[in-house]
């Protein structure tokens, strides 16, 4: 049953809710769109409603942002576009990568060696910053390196207690994103700031946000992909296997491209994280990579309730999305399936 | 070309051994089908073979090359699944000619190639449509094009037509033939139907719980079964089965059954059937061999449902708790819930031995 089976009064009744509902989510967009066009005595004295109507519209506001008179501007905008769009697109590439690899092969990761690269890892790096006086950063790079080499070689022996398989890895994964993200920023701040101790600058670096982007992505990413990938058909990568097609000519030939509803589905829901991540761009941004969610919110504390200011710069930001949703969501639609199998 | 050799291969999934010890030798050029149950392990044989299953234990060569671990690509053996296994993305002639395009062909070969696999398979006027504007016995063609210009030493068939309608099969049948006439390269073929079996292969593979009974081709299959599973296996509608017991009588044997059967053993077959005497044993009777008539040697049959063919009718019924099918002519009165006596050809007639169920003759 569907909407349109409704007839006379309860097609309209239904029609009026749907209406209502649009209008009421609808509502606080088009208040941002009308305030951004506002001169500032129509926003404080009281509410107007209609352009031309209620109030004359004025293209100040929007003069005045490109013009620069508040604060890098466009510097953030690009700031924005680069560290949102390359992040998404390498989360999204390497989690992809890594849902393919625990949908088609079998992982046997044993709870011991977990354990033993929890312990040389927090044990080398207490041991090289307090016993030998390396920096911090230093000791905990070598310790980390070392724990992974050593858990990697106790993995091969058969060590008795509970072996995880690929659903325990994913379930690892994604439990990464159960912290509060303020622990995860605050730690990454740190670890960069002693990065840059080392001479290796991260905070405020292009590099530097779209690692943290990247890394904090990839569960989702990674979950979100394992279900798209777990439902092409297994046949198809047979056929090219016994064609002689190599393992990464088939993930980059055949495979991405039937993933690709799923693919583009991921990348928009990575994007609109990476686009409008506010604490992150916070912590470890300041003047050079600082991104619009940041400036947008920094416009109150710096110049006051300026709100047609501040109306048109979340435009800006609102817009990218909009339009990108619009473009993607036409390449996201499914049944690029058909006439694999069946 | 090449010849395929399995030699004491076994597959196991855990602690379960799903291929007991098997011993197979295919010859250079033969169209060997394997047959059996759903279950009985043919795709896991012939995945072993393409590579995609590794063996558990045994070696397997193809030609004089030993490839027990190689990997699927370099085997040389070309491959069409049951569900068509197409790329969706790629125009049919990019199905076809993908693998090419990867190993380097020459981009004019390349053309040539997918050209002449095309007009083999009739699929000239579809090279630039994609798989989904096709229909199933295009797909299967297209699947089997990729296999063509591999030009592989091996053709690895999973039940090709099994997804295609009753008439496209019976079509695509005498294709997949006609293309093993033509390039006479050897062809492994799987697959659950025995009419499929019968009408395609030089020798037929038939396998119970992966093990081979019988290795042999259709005709001898169907007369010579080696034991009473192959002999209700093979032949449709599918041999009955009476149980009885042999005894001596006189200078020759006798037969009896259940609902009062009991005949002559024929004198020619009494040498043969000696060892049985005093034994348990199965009898199989075909339907094929049989009529629905008073007199001669026959059993009585309680019918529970009538099958008109056309040509003839088949009395479907049982004979104690045996099922039991007869043929009987197209006009026949019969009726179900009726007793009839069916007679049957003494001289076609197969023996079992009751304990393991290998034929005596
Ligand atoms: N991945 C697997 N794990 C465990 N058992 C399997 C697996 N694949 C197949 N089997 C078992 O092996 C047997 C043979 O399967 P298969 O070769 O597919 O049969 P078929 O003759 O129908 O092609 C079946 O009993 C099936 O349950
Ligand atoms: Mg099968």
């Amino acid at each position: 049953m569907s909407v349109r089976d409704l007839k006379g009064k309860r097609g309209w009744l239904a029609f009026a809710g749907c209406f209502a509902w649009f209008a009421f989510t609808l509502f606080p967009l088009y208040w941002v769109a009308i305030t951004s066009f506002k001169t500032p005595p129509d926003v404080v004295g009281g509410p107007t409603y209609l352009p031309f109507i209620d109030f004359q519209p004025s293209l100040n506001a929007w003069r005045d942002l490109f013009s620069g008179v508040r604060g890098e501007f466009y510097s953030n905008f690009w700031s924005s576009a680069i560290v949102a769009v390359s992040s998404a697109v390498f989360a999204t590439l390497l989690g992809t990568m890594a849902a393919y690899a625990l949908v088609r092969f079998p992982f046997r990761v044993r709870l011991v060696s977990g354990l033993v690269f929890f312990a040389v890892a927090m044990g080398g790096f207490l041991l090289g910053r307090d016993v030998l006086d390396f920096p911090p950063a230093t000791a905990s790079i070598i310790a980390f390196c070392v724990a992974l080499a050593l858990s990697v070689l106790v993995n091969r022996f058969n060590l008795p207690g509970k072996v995880m398989n690929n659903d325990d890895i994913v379930f690892w994964f994604v439990s990464q994103r159960l912290f509060p993200p303020i622990v995860v920023a605050f730690a990454l701040f740190l670890l960069y700031s002693e990065m840059g101790k080392m001479g290796l600058k991260m905070t405020d670096t292009y590099g530097g946000l779209t690692l943290a982007y990247i890394a904090f992505s990839l569960p989702i990413v990674v979950w979100l992909m394992r279900d798209f990938i777990a439902a092409l058909p297994l046949e198809v990568e047979e056929a090219a296997l016994v064609d002689n097609v190599p393992q990464w000519r088939i993930f980059f030939g055949i495979v991405l491209p039937m993933a690709r509803p799923g693919l583009i589905a991921t990348f928009v829901i990575t994007l609109a994280f990476t686009w409008n991540e506010f604490l992150f761009a916070l912590f470890l941004t300041n003047s050079e990579w600082q991104t619009l969610p940041v400036l947008i919110a920094g416009q109150n504390s710096q110049r006051g309730d300026e709100w047609w200011a501040i109306s048109a710069a979340a435009l800006v930001a609102i817009i990218p999305m909009i339009v990108i949703a619009g473009l993607l969501g036409r390449l996201m639609r499914s049944g690029l399936l058909s006439g694999a199998v069946k | 070309m090449a010849t395929i050799s399995l030699n004491r291969v076994t597959k196991s999934y855990g602690d379960i051994q799903v291929i007991p010890p098997m011993d197979l030798e295919i010859e250079d050029g033969e169209f060997v089908v394997l047959v059996g149950p759903s279950g009985c392990g043919k795709s896991t044989t012939l995945r072993m073979i393409a590579g995609l299953e590794t063996v558990s234990t045994g070696a397997l060569s193809i030609g004089d090359r030993e490839v027990t671990t190689l990997r699927p690509g370099l085997r040389n053996c070309a491959m069409v699944f049951q569900s068509y296994a197409l790329y969706p993305h790629m125009s049919v002639r990019d199905n076809i000619g993908y693998g090419m395009k990867v190993r380097g062909v020459p981009k004019a070969d390349a053309a040539a190639a997918i050209e002449n696999a095309a007009r083999i398979l009739n699929l000239t006027d579809y090279l630039d449509r994609k798989p989904a504007a096709l229909s199933g016995g295009q797909r299967q063609r297209v699947a089997i094009g990729r296999a063509i210009v591999r030009d592989p030493d091996v053709f690895l068939f999973d039940e090709p037509l099994s997804n295609l309608d009753a008439k496209l099969r019976v079509e695509m049948r005498v294709e997949i033939k006609q293309l093993h006439r033509r390039l006479k390269t050897t062809m492994v073929y799987v697959t659950h139907d025995q009419v499929e079996a019968m009408t395609m292969a030089d020798r037929v593979v038939v396998l119970r719980d992966g093990v081979v009974e019988q290795a042999a081709d259709p005709i001898t299959l169907y007369e010579k079964p080696a034991n009473a599973f192959v002999a209700e296996f093979i032949g449709a509608p599918s041999m009955n089965m009476l149980e009885g017991h042999i005894a001596q009588r006189g200078d020759g044997l006798c037969f009896t059954g259940p609902q009062g059967l009991e005949f002559d053993i024929p004198a020619a077959r009494v040498a043969a059937l000696a060892p049985l005497a005093g034994q348990a044993c199965l009898l199989g009777i075909r339907p094929e061999h049989t009529n629905e008539a008073e007199g001669g040697i026959g059993v009585a049959v309680d019918v529970d449902d009538i099958e008109p063919l056309g040509p003839h009718t088949l009395v479907v019924g049982h004979v104690g708790s045996r099922k039991f099918t007869g043929q009987a002519r197209a006009d026949t009165a019969t009726r179900p819930g009726s007793r009839v006596t069916i007679q049957f050809d003494p001289d076609k007639l197969h023996f079992f031995r009751a304990s393991d169920g290998a034929a005596v003759r």
